[in-house]
């Protein structure tokens, strides 16, 4: 049962990250921030930690290819750096203790990361003109606060779904 | 080094960045049309968050008809007086209407390049990284919709439609920078004269879309209403785009930039209208083909 579960929760948060942003979107509170909620690439991270690095880079791959056909419509920038991330993040994990507040401390530290390659591959194919300074006060650190905030919640309930999936599988 | 080849890590790292880049270059490319595994997906898709914008649209909703329930004591006083007048007006435009109606039978011409047939529309999708300004809409090519038609609102003109898919489309909004991305447009200066421009990206700083190439002696001024000129032979006639908020004079001093505040919301978007054009007579497109013709040739 769980196994059947797991595409469904990640389609989910796909389409969750979408309606997000489409009804809390900062600016309607007449800031000029920008929240990026990467609820998505947090989760493919716990997995890849929880449950197999296999599993992390699978999801990684599917679901950054879609997120690149459906939303941004640039085919390439998601679809490597979701399954490059959930590799990272594996590597990251041999260094650091399997616990829960080390790995949400490590996927806080891969957002950045992804926030910073995603803007220098935007800044390279001349689709956005923000400079980074604006970038990093703008963009970068209303994100970190609203995806830190995510990790709290969501956590606890990712770990224990995964550690369960795994145990499913496993049999 | 031999062994520093052999590492299959390396490789697979290296064929992708090779992979990455040019997949990168083929969606930049401009396309005409979205290939069919793309709009496959992005119907598939189109399902899943149809069903799940279902239910957050009727809670967006309600909570918005509750806060409407606390200003309506204020709001009611402002549209009486409104509403005296409405009468006057209504009749104003029957006449208006039909003298309009006569005199086109007279000159013998039957189109104009302001009519449109709206297309319904709901929002079930918004581009989350936001880089490139997207959105998703429930009705694609089945319903008459394809590319490059105008997206409204009842506010005024959002977008145009990017690519367009069995059932949904994709909206590419006026705050997004896409060079290729022009409007033509007409500031209602005084004395019912016309001042025609571009529209032509979007001031991130100022967050006000540019209207380029003015003219240099025409005579902008703030809070003058802009709306599309329908000469792009693209979009109806009409449309309001925004106001004025501050004119300078572009680079060199041949012509005068526009800063325009959009008429509609670009960030509280629940439902749209598409704008099909119904206008265009076989003998407009024609004299249209042949004059891009003719240009292509000079060129």
């Amino acid at each position: 049962m769980r196994k059947y579960l797991l595409p469904f929760l990640f389609l989910f948060l796909f389409v969750f990250e979408s309606i997000f942003v489409q009804y809390l979107p900062t600016e309607m509170f007449g800031s000029d921030r920008i929240t990026v909620p990467r609820f998505l690439i947090i989760s493919i991270l716990f997995l890849t930690v929880f449950s197999s690095r296999k599993y992390g880079i699978i999801y990684g791959i599917i679901f950054g290819l879609l997120f690149d056909i459906v939303y941004t419509g640039v085919i390439g920038i998601y679809l490597f750096s979701f399954p490059i991330f959930a590799y990272l993040m594996s590597k990251l994990m041999r260094i650091l203790q399997t616990n829960i507040v080390m790995v949400s401390l490590a996927s806080l530290l891969l957002i950045v990361l992804l926030e910073i390659g995603v803007y220098e591959i935007n800044v390279v194919i001349n689709q956005t003109d923000l400079s980074f300074a604006d970038f990093a006060s703008l963009r970068l650190l209303p994100t970190v606060v609203l995806n830190s905030a995510f990790i709290i919640i969501a956590s606890y309930p990712l770990k224990r779904h995964f550690e369960k999936f795994m145990a499913s599988v496993s049999d | 080094m031999p062994q520093f080849f052999l590492n299959k890590r390396l490789i697979i790292l290296l064929v992708s960045i090779i992979v990455l880049v040019a997949l990168i270059g083929f969606s930049l490319r401009e396309r005409e049309k979205v290939t069919w595994p793309e709009q496959f997906l992005k119907d598939m898709t189109g399902f899943v968050q149809n069903a799940l914008s279902g239910p957050t649209n009727y809670i967006a909703g309600f909570i918005e008809n509750v806060q409407d329930l606390q200003n309506t004591y204020s709001e009611n006083q402002e549209l009486k007086p409104r509403l005296d007048k409405l009468a006057s007006l209504e009749a104003e435009v029957q006449r208006l209407k039909k003298d309009n109606a006569e005199l086109r039978d007279i000159v013998g011409k039957e189109d104009a390049l302001s009519q449109y047939e709206p297309i319904q529309a709901t929002v079930i999708g918004r581009n989350p990284d936001r880089y490139h300004e997207n959105l998703i809409i429930n009705r694609g090519e089945n319903d008459g919709i394809q590319a490059d038609m105008a997206v409204i609102t009842a506010n005024g003109l959002i977008g145009k439609v990017k690519n367009a898919q069995s059932f949904t489309s994709t909206v590419q909004l006026l705050s997004s920078m896409d060079p290729t991305n022009r409007i033509s447009a007409a500031i209602q200066a005084e004395d019912n004269k016309k001042v025609f421009g571009l529209i032509e990206g979007y001031d991130k700083d100022k967050k006000l879309l540019m209207m380029t190439k003015i003219p240099y002696d025409a005579e902008v001024k703030e809070g003058q209403n802009v709306i599309s000129s329908g000469l792009g032979g693209v979009f109806p006639e009409g449309l309001i785009i925004g106001k004025v908020v501050e004119v300078e004079n572009a680079e060199y001093g041949l012509t005068q930039t526009a800063y325009l505040e959009t008429g509609a919301d670009l960030y509280d978007i629940n439902h749209v209208m598409v704008a099909k054009i119904t206008s265009m007579s076989a003998e407009i497109q024609e004299e249209l083909q042949s004059t891009l013709e003719e240009e292509e040739e000079e060129e």
